[in-house]
């Protein structure tokens, strides 16, 4: 249509409630198009999200073990072997965004009661600490095993917090995540490397600087891109401690 | 038009658009919430407050990307004009569903930790220096402060007491917005696992508003370039040749463009013409491509009049916009380029007597 004005073009003044006829059919087919158009959109954005996995909490599920606690650097549960269960070590946080440093501290000098909700995807399970106790009287003698080495490893993959990426959030890893995971980390929770390929078996590995200390801001900047690192693995029973040396990591995408 | 401000005038055609962008919304809302997690290949369902972040954000950035749309589009194609009319109603409401979009976000990434989620919100991430990892959170920020203060500043108060050349230059980030809003997205959620549809949606958007945009600009070239004849050819001393009375239907007018920020239109209406700035009082709108109504000039964006002979809205209203003397030799009409104070009185030119 011309720009140009002419006597018999249709003309439409908002505030004059009769539409000129012509343009009756045509607002009211665009108005169909229009809600259509997002109706179909919506569909098509919606339905074809990510798979966010099946991490989750386990609320019908609740936790409560005899262990030991111990910072590796991050708060850790170990728990000895019961019958044909080997012996296990937990990653523990606290509520929301909050680490379990404080309880951990507290309780290191003997044997205690844990009770929480497990975070659990695959084989990676966070506990969310509830209420932890001393256990009283016949405590049981155990003493966690050391870590065994597994050599130095070049592994490719993303840095999450540890309580969303195991299912607090759905999905809690990626960009999107970023800041989530930033918050997550200075509130205490630990940092988990979701590697690209697994270290016998396993993808999911609780990290540490190289001297196996607690790994500072310097993360921040790696937090939920694709990068590599370098580092000494090991294993405290079933969980993989991955001790990077930040220095060397490399963004891959 | 109106002498007082009221919050809205509110008229059936109004309220007509606002139903249809309702339901609209509504629709969008209700299958992106309800009706497609049904159909959903995932292992366990995508957190709630994630999935309302995403289809408020969703929603915003489609209704963003087709309030763009509208001004050229209405350029392009007369039919399009109702949906200007009322366009501010759009702009606040889209700016209404980002702020639902940022509250889930303030309200689930930045809560239940010990640091306050406003801080949480600038502080957490601030690796500006990076492309991957930039903080994506604030350019949704800016955005979303542009979009308040555009739907604050949307009412003819705001516009009257600013004038309409600031308010349409505040007016005009809106793009700014939208430039915000592609880049939190490209920077944000594009970034994450492929996502092939939404990837399609956000580029097809920004195909579409610059495509619509440089066809609008190059239609508006052309036609400043067709006039280019008025601007050369002087026929006698201080007059230009606007051209001929044929060229001009009963009750309408033609364009004549001057330079390029000054256009004039002539109407031909009742045996007379008459000539006015093309550009109106109001948002600028273009008179030319309005008619005669009621024996005045109508604007075809909201419908402001202007007598024809001195450029004076009909009482009780107060705009004004500047005249211009014709002369008719024949059949050809000359204009004088010098632009009469707004609101001056200049007789119609009797086109029996002339010609």
């Amino acid at each position: 249509m011309s720009w140009r004005q002419t006597k018999d073009a249709p003309f439409y003044v908002g505030y004059l409630n009769a539409v000129p006829k012509q343009l009756v059919m045509f607002l009211v087919v665009f108005s169909v198009c229009f809600a259509g158009g997002l109706g179909i959109a919506a569909l098509a954005l919606s339905s074809t999200q990510n798979d966010p996995g099946n991490g989750g909490f386990q609320w019908g599920n609740r936790f409560e073990n005899v262990g030991v606690l111990e910072l590796r650097p991050y708060p850790v549960l170990r728990v000895p072997a019961d019958g044909e269960t080997p012996a296990r070590t937990y990653m523990l946080a606290g509520q929301g965004k909050r680490g379990a440093f404080s309880q951990a501290e507290k309780n290191q000098d003997g044997p205690v009661t844990l009770r929480g909700v497990p975070v659990n995807r695959g084989d990676l399970t966070m506990i969310q600490v509830g209420r932890v106790e001393a256990v009283e009287g016949n405590a049981p003698d155990f003493t966690p095993a050391g870590p065994v080495p597994l050599g130095r490893w070049k592994l490719t993959g993303e840095i999450c917090d540890g309580k969303c990426y195991a299912g607090a959030m759905r999905p809690g890893r990626g960009l999107a995540h970023k800041a989530c995971a930033d918050l997550c980390l200075t509130g205490g929770i630990p940092p988990v490397f979701v590697s690209s390929g697994p270290v016998e078996n396993r993808n999911f590995f609780l990290m540490a600087d190289q001297d196996g200390n607690l790994i500072g801001d310097e993360i921040k900047p790696l937090l939920a891109l694709y990068v590599e690192l370098e580092g000494d693995v090991e294993r405290l029973d079933d969980l993989m401690v991955f001790k990077v040396d930040l220095a060397k990591a490399r963004i891959l995408k | 038009m109106s002498v007082q401000y009221t919050p809205v005038i509110w008229n059936r055609n109004k309220i007509f658009y606002d139903a249809v962008l309702l339901i609209a919304v509504a629709l969008y809302l209700y299958i992106y919430i309800r009706v497609a997690p049904g159909y959903e290949d995932v292992t366990k369902p995508i957190d709630g407050a994630i999935l309302r972040m995403r289809a408020f954000g969703s929603c915003a950035f489609l209704m963003l990307t087709v309030i763009l749309c509208i001004g050229p589009l209405a350029r392009l194609d007369r039919r399009f004009l109702p949906l200007l009319y009322n366009r501010r109603h759009f702009g606040v409401m889209t700016a209404g569903i980002a702020a639902v979009h940022a509250n889930y976000v303030l309200t689930w990434y930045y809560n239940f930790s010990p640091t306050d989620k406003y801080v949480a919100l600038l502080s957490s991430n601030t690796n500006y220096g990076q492309v991957l990892g930039f903080p994506f959170e604030t350019l949704g920020i800016a955005a979303l402060l542009i979009l308040f203060v555009l739907a604050a500043t949307s009412h003819d108060f705001w516009l009257s007491f600013l004038g309409a050349p600031i308010w349409k230059a505040l007016h005009m980030f809106i793009y700014a917005a939208y430039a915000c809003v592609v880049l939190h997205v490209a920077l944000g959620a594009l970034q994450g696992a492929g996502d092939p549809i939404f990837t399609s949606v956000v580029a097809a958007s920004v195909v579409l508003v610059s495509g619509l945009h440089f066809a609008t600009g190059r239609m508006e070239a052309r036609r400043d370039r067709g006039e280019e004849t008025a601007k050369a050819s002087l026929q006698e001393k201080g007059w230009l040749v606007a051209g001929e009375l044929d060229e001009i239907d009963d009750d309408c007018a033609k364009v004549v463009t001057l330079s390029d920020d000054e256009r004039v239109a002539i109407f031909k209406y009742d045996g007379k013409l008459s000539a006015i700035t093309n550009a109106c009082a109001h948002q600028n709108g273009p008179l030319g491509e309005g008619k005669v109504l009621w024996g005045c000039i109508t604007c075809p964006w909201h419908g402001y009049q202007y007598n024809l002979s001195d450029g004076r809205a009909p009482a009780p209203f107060t705009e004004k916009i500047s005249t211009y003397k014709l002369k008719l030799i024949g059949s050809t009409i000359l204009l004088d380029p010098n632009a009469l104070p707004p609101g001056t009185h200049v007789d119609p030119v009797e086109i029996g007597e002339a010609a």
